[in-house]
């Protein structure tokens, strides 16, 4: 059947579509050319409303073995935050880490329609696939981890080549059904298991005698060779220590040439200037962005109030156990690949150090310019919760709103920000591109992100109006492929997503190496560690996202 | 018949590498030989071999009051008793991850509340990990890096057979480059403390390479012995604290200088198989003694535990619910009381017992107060005829599906070994909720 979206405003940044009242058309769920009224078409009253493509979240922690420690620790959130009754209730609840069911409807209800996990831990990769077939109303994929894992670090010590190098990282991906490489402080995890309590970007690691710089300009080489869409996700080195505004810089000069993506570079932009030693480095992390076209970021804001952070950097969480609130926390390596540290925070506006956390974010935001490279996150959960979205989007909107907000928190923060000063507001093509656009097109997703014809039916209506996180926060309806799943706000439909992984071939000399590998290292048999396509979404299998050679 | 010993029996079909979903540890390389349905294994520990042997004999049919029924009439029936009860118990829950998936829809559609047959354990061990956390390694972990392991209680290979093989594998002359330990400077040769014990003769074979410490405490100590230990960890005074033979207590103030200048220690026990009130005072005290060490050195905890994917059924529930087992869910909510919803508390308030066994022929917990419903192994024998009994086919033997390691980080992908003659639990509990949905 035909629908017809009719008399909306259209922001469609990736076809250069910028507030244009026109037809959108979808048919058996993809968006098709505009063309004349047929009979029977089912017609959609868009007039007052935005109309944008779903929003694509590339960095929200939604599933897998360190989300569910977290809701083991959560359990009084939970208990404050149950999903809401009705038809669409699935017995769960929690907000800074939801169930599957509330994790999908939560998303749906904002407007999003594709979330990806940012760190899949190939042995609890089974896992994470697991329950992200259990979350309704998006699509999903997880971004595998690499840098630590104990393979990797042998092949490079060793002096391998790059080929073998490909092979194996084009073997993980495949056997982990996932369709990224991130790293999570290079060589960092790997050093703790070695009690390594720090590791600077050019410091030589315990054991294996590498650099994270050398660690991470291999991989850089590994995806960009095997044509893996998605550039080396990078969570640096020395996550939240003062001054690492440092290893930052020296990180984003180290890449090399090759594409980057830097994430929560909110956590890596601390300076250690001020009587206090912290302090923004906004600014420097933002020219060095605006001046190398090849880095993008997510921003990892962080939102006041309680959450949870989880992560897979065990080294930092480690380091920060002993501010949990509440008082707990958990630890755990994990099987040669990598680990997570899983720690309840809640951020304080009355905080100096959490308040210019919150301000370091904003200016991020609004001092990097181009926004194809910068993607709106709050690294869910571990800056806070992804039902932020809709505030933060009037923050980045809204000036007095957020010159209202800056009035309210720790006196001295306030004194160390320049948030003040910066009169940038988002404009809703802007929004249209850090939440859809820009995301779709760094993962290489061609169908998403965009209402061009051939495009996935995923179509948000937003109602206007001057409140931008009222107006985020409801829309007035969201299609999922073609359906009707959210009516003003309201889940009215579940469907069932799709998972998205990336397939490189690889020698299969590779098979028989990692074979041995996993027989005597790891006492697990490769074939059981390798996850088969029938093995997602219960034989739906995964979507291939084409390699970009 | 000691761990890795070949059971032979001549067959149509061999299979390796099989997935085993029974105790925990997670082994995938166990052998069978197929002939039709009968399936004779050739390696595995014994109690593998135990579940895994099947006959050619044909299944059972499901059973309505004691009288053979069709699955259809069966799962209709099941529906039925649930509509017409107020408070339902979902026991054993002794399946992979498919079927308990289904159980749990049916749980929310029907209201229930959910435990597993094994939670003992690891509610014990919850104690320690929801209220306040731990530092913990996953099993290949333990292999490369451990080089003090301390094992609290009895002999791990009472119920994991093949723990120690596993756990602390010996790297030999002229091993593979691949071999584990990876980590450890002398790797033939660990440090192994058991704190309790005895060890039994085949466990210290296995671990004749090693440096072995056997400190004998009686089960009704150990969790002192545990605190002393941690204490002395600690650099805390223990004198006459303790009420230990002072041999024992100069044995473990030995085993905490060993712990201090190791490089990555690791402590385990089976909470299991500690008295109840014991459990978490030794989960406690381990997890203590990892946060002592941990300031200037690495170590973990590696609690034993897992049987019958009881760890698929606590991390579905924490995803689904946000709550671990011990949950009572329906009418959109849930609500996690585990002094309530623990099976033997649940019972005495119940009208109805929903028990699964889909590894093993476990019996349901006696039950009185209305009808009990098994979705249960063939071999089952019940002290009371349910009103409805559903044989169900066995996860890596009938059917595949998944169950989580003890780890609680690698879900194993289990095969079908024969062709299924018995619905899987998936299919009796989607059944059911089918029957349950039309009529309501």
């Amino acid at each position: 059947m035909r629908t017809r979206i009719t008399g909306g405003r259209v922001f469609d940044p990736a076809n250069n579509i910028i507030d244009q009242v026109r037809d959108v058309l979808l048919e058996d769920g993809r968006i098709i050319a505009d063309s004349p009224p047929v009979a029977g078409e089912q017609r959609v009253d868009a007039s007052g409303t935005i109309v944008l493509a779903g929003g694509i979240d590339l960095h929200s922690h939604i599933a897998g073995g360190k989300v569910n420690l977290g809701r083991l620790l959560m359990n009084e959130d939970r208990a404050l935050f149950p999903e809401p009754f009705g038809d669409f209730c699935g017995c769960g609840g929690g907000r800074a880490a939801p169930t599957t069911h509330a994790t999908g409807c939560r998303y749906s209800q904002m407007g999003y329609t594709a979330v990806f996990e940012p760190a899949v831990v190939g042995a609890n990769a089974r896992h994470a696939h697991l329950e992200m077939a259990d979350i309704p109303n998006i699509d999903t994929g997880g971004f595998l981890v690499l840098g630590n894992d104990d393979f990797l670090l042998r092949l490079i010590a060793q002096g391998e080549g790059q080929q073998a190098i490909n092979d194996y990282v084009a073997w993980m991906l495949k056997a982990t059904q996932c369709c990224a490489i991130k790293i999570v402080n290079p060589g960092g995890i790997n050093a703790f298991k070695f009690n390594g309590r720090a590791l600077d970007f050019d410091e030589t690691g315990p054991f294996y005698g590498l650099t994270p710089r050398r660690v991470l300009n291999t991989l850089q080489r590994a995806v960009s060779e095997l044509g893996v869409p998605h550039p080396i996700h990078l969570h640096g080195c020395n996550l939240g220590v003062p001054g690492n505004v440092k290893t930052t810089l020296a990180t984003i000069g180290a890449s090399e040439g090759f594409p980057l993506h830097l994430t929560h570079i909110q956590f890596h932009s601390y300076g250690t200037e001020g009587d206090r030693h912290f302090s923004s480095g906004s600014a420097e992390i933002a020219e060095a962005v605006n001046a190398n076209p090849h880095i993008s970021v997510d921003v990892g804001q962080i939102m006041f109030g309680q959450t949870v952070t989880a992560s897979a950097d065990l080294m930092s969480q480690y380091r920060n156990h002993g501010i949990a609130d509440p008082k707990k926390w958990i630890g755990m390596d994990i099987e040669m690949d990598a680990a997570c540290g899983v720690v309840p925070f809640n951020y304080r506006d009355t905080s100096f150090v959490n308040a210019l956390q919150w301000a370091i974010g904003l200016e991020l935001f609004l001092l990097i310019e181009d926004p194809w490279r910068v993607y709106l996150t709050t690294d869910h959960p571990n800056g806070g919760p992804f039902t932020s979205y809709p505030h933060l989007i009037r923050l980045l909107m809204d000036k007095p709103f957020r010159d209202e907000h800056l009035g309210r928190i720790h006196k001295a923060a306030r004194a160390h920000t320049k948030l003040a000063e910066i009169s940038r507001e988002y404009t809703l093509e802007e929004i249209a591109v850090v939440t859809r656009a820009a995301p779709a097109r760094t993962l290489g997703l061609r169908d998403r992100g965009h209402l061009g014809p051939g495009a996935r039916a995923d179509v948000v209506l937003y109602e206007e109006q001057a409140d931008r996180e009222a107006m985020f926060a409801a829309p007035r309806l969201v299609m999922k492929d073609g359906e009707v799943v959210v009516v003003n706000g309201e889940v009215v439909a579940l469907t069932q997503g799709r998972t998205y992984a990336v397939h490189p071939p690889s020698d299969p000399l590779m098979d028989k190496r990692l074979e041995r590998w996993f027989d005597e290292a790891v006492g697990l048999k490769a074939s059981h560690y390798k996850i088969a396509d029938g093995e997602i979404r219960d034989g739906q299998g995964p979507e291939i996202v084409e390699l970009m050679p | 018949m000691t761990s890795g010993e070949p059971i032979t029996g001549g067959a149509d079909r061999i299979v390796r590498d099989v997935v085993c979903g029974f105790c925990g540890l997670g082994c995938d390389d166990l052998e069978v030989a197929v002939a039709g349905r009968a399936i004779t294994p050739r390696t595995a520990c014994p109690e593998a071999a135990r579940l895994l042997a099947r006959s050619d004999a044909p299944p059972p049919s499901p059973r309505i009051n004691g009288a053979p029924a069709s699955f259809e009439d069966a799962t209709a029936a099941a529906a039925g008793h649930l509509k017409a009860a107020r408070s339902a118990a979902f026991s054993g829950l002794g399946a992979d991850l498919e079927g308990l998936r289904r159980l749990y829809d049916l749980a929310m559609a029907s209201g229930a509340s959910l435990d597993h047959a094994a939670s003992g354990g690891l509610f014990a061990n919850l104690e320690r990990l929801a209220r306040k956390g731990w530092i913990a390694a996953t099993l290949a972990e333990v292999r490369n890096r451990c080089d003090v392991l301390v094992v609290f209680g009895d002999d791990p290979a009472s119920a994991f057979s093949r723990f120690f093989s596993r756990a602390v594998p010996v790297r030999g002359e002229g091993a593979d480059g691949d071999a584990a330990p990876l980590f450890v400077t002398a790797p033939g040769r660990r440090q192994i403390a058991v704190v309790g014990g005895p060890l039994s003769e085949a466990s210290r074979r296995v671990l004749a390479a090693h440096e072995v410490t056997e400190i004998a405490v009686a089960e009704q100590d150990v969790a002192t012995a545990t605190s002393v230990l941690t204490a002395l960890v600690a650099g805390r005074v223990v004198d006459g604290l303790a009420g230990l033979p002072e041999a024992t207590v100069a044995a473990l103030a030995a085993l905490a200088e060993q712990l201090k200048a190791a490089r990555y220690a690791v402590f385990t026990w089976n909470a299991a198989s500690l008295p109840a009130e014991d459990a978490p005072v030794v989960a406690g005290a381990a997890s203590e003694a990892v946060d002592v060490l941990s300031v200037t050195t690495r170590a973990a905890v590696f609690p034993l535990g897992g049987r019958d994917n009881v760890t698929g059924a606590h991390q579905l529930a924490l995803w689904r619910f946000g709550y671990p087992l011990r949950t009572a869910v329906g009418a959109g909510t849930s609500r996690h009381v585990p002094e309530l919803y623990a099976t033997a508390a649940a019972l005495p308030d119940a009208d109805l017992l929903l028990h699964t066994s889909a590894f093993r022929p476990d019996a349901p917990p006696d039950f009185d107060r209305g009808p009990v419903i098994a979705i249960a192994h063939p071999d089952t024998v019940f002290a009371r005829e349910p009103e409805v009994f559903i044989p169900v086919g066995t996860p890596g033997v009938d059917y595949g599906g998944h169950v989580f390691r003890m780890d609680s980080v690698v879900c194993l992908p289990l095969q079908a070994l024969r062709p299924a003659e018995l619905p899987s639990v998936a299919e009796a509990a989607a059944a059911i909720l089918v029957s349950f949905g039309r009529g309501a």
